[in-house]
């Protein structure tokens, strides 16, 4: 399929637009997609797997308090630029539940801890097994130190909230000290 | 492959394992993405078949005598036997561009190539068998990690498309047969359990599909902030308790309602031996009661391995491929009685 605005380029974006109960199909190519802006909440995705996108609509929608408008008023600023590495727009990621590359986890990490949190209902810190190669270069007494520094720092700052994220981090990083498998 | 029965058919569906009357499998997978790649919503198709291409070969390299679909060359109707084999996911079926599987021996191990993830591996185990499937997934992981740099996050672990999967991006599931919870209607009691202590609950054929034949699926839901170990036990040491309570309502029926539960199976049996046309429900539906009926010891000659292997012989694409040709939904109907009943004949 041919994107409907340039005609020239494949059209990997596809949009349902609700307007008025009328269902409007829109089929573009990348660029032009991020060109148009893409109002997240305007569209509804065509989403390929509408259990996971649901399951994490929902887990937004739970999450702040009632009657505000909920993705966008946890929004903290920073989020308006697309993934540096492979210029997803976070609307779009709003709107398809999926990301665009593995550079968006912290390019757009201010948006995504709240619902990893909310979707994971625990601190963002893996706890889990890594591979071998990164085991080897990640060592885990100096993620613990640098948190711990910036834990310190923190507390300067009277940043008390980041302080307890670090906090927990910490701690969980603590207790699963020595349990890995790999 | 036309006219035959297809090669789907895992292990898992014959091996009788553990809890096997009432648990008809296990299933651990790994969602995994390969670093320097965008993941499959945000890549163009060259850079997706190049990956396709490198991907298939390191898997030929890494795994034991793999056997790789390509997805993409493939007929609609062998990718849907695969999925109806529980080889591969409906999206992988239904998506688009270069992708694949590659399936180890018995059908045990696979690997899912551009699905949602670059990588989804699985091993499928007959039962109730986490801690067999956990070893088996965790060595073909290890040996993958041996070939591939794999998108990794110190604080939140492996990174995948959707944020649901990341952290372990594993899912533990368990497919339970639980006809004597449906018919007494207990089952939502135990679904309801279920949920409130965060695991998921899916049909046959996984997310969004009906409970079809009393099969239900049980999964975890969250992937970050525990170990594997963890997420294991806490799908796995809930299953022994739906596993007794559909065990006591199958042997209450039993003791209590006879006439009743072996009316119900023996009419069930006599639609599969006797019935000229069959859709996949009522199928589904009889070969559920059949199914207890063996457990149960009402109905001899017949096996739950082969009952097992029915579920998914009339399914669909299965049935078409036994064909050898296309079917519409009417000639299916007859395929499917007229299958059922030769099978069954054999087994007496």
């Amino acid at each position: 399929m041919i994107c409907e605005s340039c005609n020239q380029n494949l059209a990997t974006v596809h949009l349902t637009e609700i307007v008025q109960k009328h269902k409007k199909e829109t089929h573009l190519c990348e660029a032009c997609a991020q060109q148009k802006g893409l109002p997240g909440k305007d569209f509804v995705s065509a989403a390929k797997s509408q259990f996971s996108v649901k399951e994490f609509l929902g887990a937004i929608q739970g999450g702040p308090a009632k009657g505000q408008p909920a993705a966008e008023a946890a929004l903290p600023a920073g989020l308006a630029e697309p993934c540096a590495r492979c210029g997803l727009p976070f609307s779009e990621f709003k709107a398809t539940g999926r990301l665009g590359c593995p550079g968006c986890y912290e390019h757009f990490r201010a948006g995504l801890v709240p619902l990893l949190e909310k979707i994971h209902g625990t601190t963002p810190q893996h706890v889990g097994r890594m591979p071998r190669n990164v085991g080897a270069r990640v060592d885990r007494e100096k993620l613990i130190a640098a948190f711990q520094r910036d834990l310190t720092l923190a507390v300067e700052r009277e940043e008390y909230e980041r302080a307890a994220e670090l906090r927990d981090k910490i701690r969980a990083l603590e207790q699963t000290e020595g349990t890995r498998t790999a | 492959m036309s006219g035959r029965e297809p090669g789907t058919l895992g292990e898992w569906l014959s091996a009788g394992g553990p809890e096997g009357d009432v648990v008809m499998s296990t299933r651990i997978r790994l969602a995994r993405n390969v670093a320097d790649y965008p993941f499959l919503g945000r890549i163009d198709e060259r850079r997706k078949a190049a990956l396709e291409h490198s991907l298939r070969e390191k898997l030929g390299a890494c795994l034991d005598a793999p056997v790789y679909h390509d997805l993409e060359a493939a007929t609609p109707v062998d990718r849907q036997c695969l999925v109806e084999g529980h080889v591969i996911s409906r999206d992988l079926a239904q998506g688009r561009g270069a992708r694949g599987v590659a399936v180890g021996p018995g059908g045990v191990l696979s690997v899912m190539v551009n699905e949602e993830d670059h990588l989804r591996v699985q091993v499928l185990r007959a039962g109730l068998a986490p801690d067999e499937a956990w070893a088996e997934i965790l060595a073909a992981d290890r040996r993958l990690e041996g070939a591939i740099d794999f998108a990794f996050s110190p604080e939140l672990g492996y990174l995948t498309a959707c944020p649901t999967n990341v952290g372990t991006g594993m899912r533990v599931s368990v497919m339970l047969h639980l006809p004597a919870l449906v018919w007494t209607k207990q089952v939502d009691k135990v679904l309801h359990a279920v949920s409130k202590i965060n695991l998921a609950v899916r049909g046959f054929y996984g997310e969004g599909t009906q409970a079809l034949g009393d099969f239900y699926q049980i999964s975890n839901q969250a992937t970050l902030g525990r170990t594997e170990e963890d997420t294991l036990r806490a799908v796995a040491d809930y299953v022994p308790h739906i596993v007794a309570f559909e065990r006591n309502w199958r042997r209450k029926l039993l003791a209590e309602h006879r006439a009743g539960i072996e009316d119900r199976i023996w009419r069930a049996y006599g639609m599969l031996e006797r019935a000229r046309l069959l859709t996949s429900e009522e199928a589904m539906e009889y070969l559920s009661a059949l199914r207890v009926g063996v457990d149960l010891g009402l109905i001899g000659g017949v096996t739950l391995a082969a009952v097992n292997e029915l579920f998914i012989l009339t399914q669909p694409a299965h049935l078409q491929k036994l064909a050898g040709r296309e079917l519409d939904t009417p000639a299916r109907d007859e395929h499917r009685a007229a299958f059922v009943r030769g099978k069954l004949a054999r087994l007496n």
